[in-house]
């Protein structure tokens, strides 16, 4: 007798043999099922998503928005705060840029995207120069961790802006005042001269009409005879506009200067760790300033990387390995591009390279030799794993 | 010559242990993973300063080095037990029924059975008739099914041939009287997604066998740790691996594996096919109608899609001891019903039985210091998500997060407090990570019918196999040992075609 059926002498098996001869005849239909996983994910994080940009509305001087309508008629829900990662070809390279979502996420028929031209500014610069009413562009889900969330955050929240940063938090407001939330806002705007305000007016026409919402301007160059707030965020600032601090959300969002700064101020208010949020910001622009960049490389530095299977490319220290892969054509996956999202986790096989503090690595990622190619830099020539 | 030997479908538990077998069997193996990091369930994700794991919770079959389980000769066999530090949990589990109950079970037989005796002095006689069961019918088990006893029979393993198939209710119904006690006792049913009414008795007696004789174990930097281990062993092995890479398609012909195409469009000659995806899946999108193999669909029929999990991951600033967490494993039970418990899954309701893992408690690193961090974990059907329109998505996420976070403030005065990150994730979350029907997480619902007694995890395709919950029991112990056996068996067919 084989072992199979030895088997059958378990009480009972008769019994579950014949349910299951019934269940083959009256049970489920699995083969209608085909394409059903898919649809369920591509409701909320496709891969791609194909946008025609419908209207460009200029903001300041230096900032437009591009309001970005489904191509496929879809767009998947999300928070505000949440970015998407546009992809682009430059001049023969295939990158791409995080932006926040800057319209509120009750608006279900497109996404604005508020763009500021950036000095040297590759991407920024092609979307405001090159991109025209009508263009397609390609993005990924919305995505990050940059949103409200009622799970911890309490209802009274202070955000503190700088420059092009308003982006995010634009979205929460809009969303906050338009829905009516039961949430207190107050946000602190700094922006170098009154010319820079993004969405100035309908800042004002909101804090007008809704007493849940209030915001103060501080501008840090102001011109002659300038009636306001001047100067940085500060600690002081802070306690003068706000009062009690006590149980409120710092969040914090604008150019890497920003942070270090008023993540300062805000540890010197006593705000504990838990009550402060804080939007990553991409590479930083000289990494070679970070704290523990080697002394012996400088930032023009440029060495090989061996890509295993594809082929050897250069890549300049100051620059991303992503981008330089990027600029190689060989573009790995990329979404936040800040060093968070882990998506372009690539495997670094000899070499050492730099990764800024703030680059969120699994511990056991670290110890067997990967790293985030979106905010790795190289520090010698290097073999790398795709 | 075709361009590999194998290729593995799927980087989770399974996947990485079957091309690990086969990578160190000298074979030329790809290894294929749709996510860009391996492990499949078995991993973690970063928020702020916390690494959150995503799904290991106790660690079954380890053993001492001294004593010594079947996971760990597996991990041995696969070279990475020297690259992984192992962490004995000290307890077994607590069970809670905020405000009415509350017992901590010990790791050892003889200290389970004096407490239980002390809580439910009327039940003193049962509870040692209890576990002499459990633990005979799991030796018989062991003797006779594990160890390939060629004369197997219901004449010489009696127990295992009368109870293996009976369901855990009615053994409890037969012992004891207390609610309470059963609930206690057969808590683990959450860990098989099974309720005790229908939960064989041979598998839940086993379990609670392996978890009292060999311990539970978590290891240092979570699963992720030992994905990562699996991988880098397989790598230098000569294994060659491609993140952020689906298949698409798996070609067939006369009923035989022929290669696999990417989603890159990258056409892959191959004779052997493992695939850590869900069966149905593999045959529905893979393999397509025209070679999915006759009766295949029919015994699908069968089956139910298992449940997912709705988890809460919460990074807190202070030491577990601040919000009197003690317990690395504790189950909050609102319910001593069972099945009501179990009819929830399918619901958005809050759930009957929840399990807040700490990891602090066994390991002190786990966490930045003064951290700690605790994942909160109801098991539930996808099906009640299905229908909450993506707007309302988010918010119907955070309510539901929430009701769980109250019930770990009821057990943990102060919890939320301390709150320094929280992620949800939900059934539709694994879906999207594990790209399984349903997103879930042992594969097909695990009742008797659904075991490898009854359904034979062979492909009447020849060349392709399976690694994974989808063709056996769910969980790390299983999924990691099914990858070996898929190997094992693929080489052993290798060796039969030379």
């Amino acid at each position: 007798m084989g072992f199979q059926d030895v088997m059958k002498d378990i009480e009972g098996y008769q019994d579950i043999q014949r349910d299951i001869e019934i269940l083959k005849k009256y049970g489920i239909d699995y083969s209608s099922q085909r394409g059903s996983v898919e649809h369920s994910i591509n409701l909320f994080h496709p891969k791609k998503i194909r946008l025609g940009v419908s209207e460009i509305q200029q903001e300041t001087g230096t900032t437009r928005t591009l309001r970005l309508v489904p191509k496929d008629g879809y767009l998947p829900p999300f928070q505000a705060g949440q970015y998407i990662n546009v992809f682009v070809d430059v001049a023969g390279i295939r990158t791409s840029r995080p932006y926040s979502i800057s319209s509120s996420p009750g608006q279900t028929a497109y996404y604005d995207i508020t763009v500021r031209r950036v000095s040297d500014g590759f991407v920024s610069e092609y979307l405001l120069d090159e991109i025209r009413v009508g263009d397609e562009l390609e993005s990924s889900g919305p995505a990050g961790t940059f949103n409200y969330n009622p799970l911890f955050h309490g209802d009274d929240l202070v955000f503190l802006a700088g420059g092009s940063g308003i982006t995010p938090f634009m979205s929460m407001i809009r969303e906050v005042t338009d829905r009516n939330l039961n949430r207190r806002i107050h946000l602190i705007y700094g922006c170098d001269s009154p010319d820079d305000v993004i969405f100035a007016e309908e800042l004002a026409r909101r804090a007008e009409n809704h007493p849940n919402f209030s915001w103060d301007l501080v501008i840090s160059t102001p011109p002659q005879g300038y009636q306001g707030l001047t100067g940085f965020i500060t600690a002081g600032l802070m306690k003068q506009v706000l009062g009690d601090l006590a149980g409120r959300m710092f969040y914090l969002c604008g150019p890497e200067a920003m942070y270090a700064f008023c993540d300062k101020e805000l540890s010197g208010l006593g705000i504990p760790k838990r009550k402060i949020r804080i939007e990553m910001y991409g590479s930083p622009r000289d990494v070679t300033r970070q704290p523990g960049w080697p002394s012996g490389v400088k930032a023009e530095a440029v060495f090989n990387v061996a890509v295993k299977g594809k082929k050897i490319i250069e890549a300049r220290a100051c620059e991303p390995l992503m981008i330089s892969l990027e600029r190689a054509g060989l573009a790995i996956p990329a979404l936040c591009r800040s060093g968070e999202c882990s998506l372009c986790r690539t495997r670094l096989l000899t070499g050492k390279v730099y990764q800024p503090a703030g680059v969120k690595l699994r511990k056991s990622d670290r110890r067997f030799g990967y790293i985030h190619a979106c905010m790795a830099y190289p520090l010698e020539d290097l073999e790398i794993m795709i | 010559m075709p361009d590999y030997d194998v290729v593995v479908i799927g980087a989770g538990n399974g996947g990485l242990t079957s091309a690990l077998t086969l990578a160190k069997a000298g074979r030329k193996v790809l290894l294929l993973e749709r996510h860009n990091v391996p492990g499949g369930c078995a991993t973690s994700f970063v928020r702020g300063r916390f690494e959150f794991e995503v799904a290991l919770h106790q660690l079954s079959g380890m053993g001492s080095p001294e004593n010594p389980g079947p996971l760990r000769a597996i991990l041995g066999e696969m070279g990475v037990l020297d690259k992984l530090e192992f962490v004995e949990m000290e307890n077994l589990y607590r069970v809670v029924v905020p405000g009415q109950f509350d017992i901590t079970l010990k790791c050892e037989r003889n200290l389970i059975t004096r407490e239980l005796q002390d809580r439910f002095p009327k039940e003193k006689e049962g509870i040692v008739k209890f576990f002499d069961l459990v633990y005979d019918c799991s030796m018989q088990m062991i003797q006779g099914l594990f160890f390939h006893d060629p004369e197997i029979s219901k004449e010489k393993y009696p127990l295992y041939f009368k109870y293996a198939l009976k369901n855990t209710q009615d053994i409890l119904d037969g012992f004891f009287d207390d609610p309470l006690l059963k609930a206690v006792l057969s808590i683990y049913w959450s860990y098989l997604g099974v309720p005790p009414s229908s939960l064989p008795f041979g598998e839940f007696a086993i379990m609670l066998f392996a978890y009292i004789e060999f311990k539970p174990y978590h290891l240092k930097g979570g699963s992720q740790a030992l994905s990562n281990a699996l991988l880098d062993e397989y790598l230098r092995g000569g294994g060659e691996v491609r993140f952020n890479c689906a298949a698409k398609r798996i070609i067939v012909a006369d009923s035989r594996v022929k290669g696999v195409i990417t989603e890159d469009g990258d056409t892959i000659s191959t004779d052997y096919v493992v695939s850590n995806a869900s069966t149905l899946l593999t045959y529905i999108e893979l393999i397509g109608r025209e070679h999915i193999p006759a009766g295949q669909m029919e015994q699908f029929k069968s089956s139910t899609i298992g449940p997912a999990a709705f988890t809460v991951y919460a990074g807190l600033d202070c030491e577990p001891g601040e919000v009197g967490i003690q317990e690395t494993t504790n189950f909050i039970s609102t319910t001593t019903d069972m099945d009501g418990a179990f009819g929830k899954w399918k619901t958005l309701e809050q759930q009957g039985v929840s399990l807040l893992t700490c990891y602090d408690v066994s390991d002190p690193d786990f966490s930045p210091p003064g951290t700690c961090q605790a994942a909160i974990v109801a098991l539930q059907y996808a099906e009640p998500w299905y229908s909450v329109p993506p707007q309302q998505y988010y918010d119907t996420k955070y309510r539901y997060a929430d009701g769980l976070l109250n019930l770990a403030e009821r057990v943990f005065p102060g919890f939320r407090g301390h709150i320094e990150e929280v992620e949800a994730s939900t059934p539709l979350t694994h879906l999207r990570y594990l790209g399984h029907p349903g997103g879930a997480i042992y594969g097909f619902d695990q009742y008797a019918k659904d075991s490898t007694l009854f359904l034979s995890p062979r492909s009447a395709i020849k060349g392709l196999y399976f690694a994974g919950a989808w063709v056996g029991s769910g969980g790390f112990q299983p999924t990691l040992t099914s990858g070996r056996t898929s190997g094992r068996a693929i080489l052993k067919s290798m060796r039969k075609q030379q």
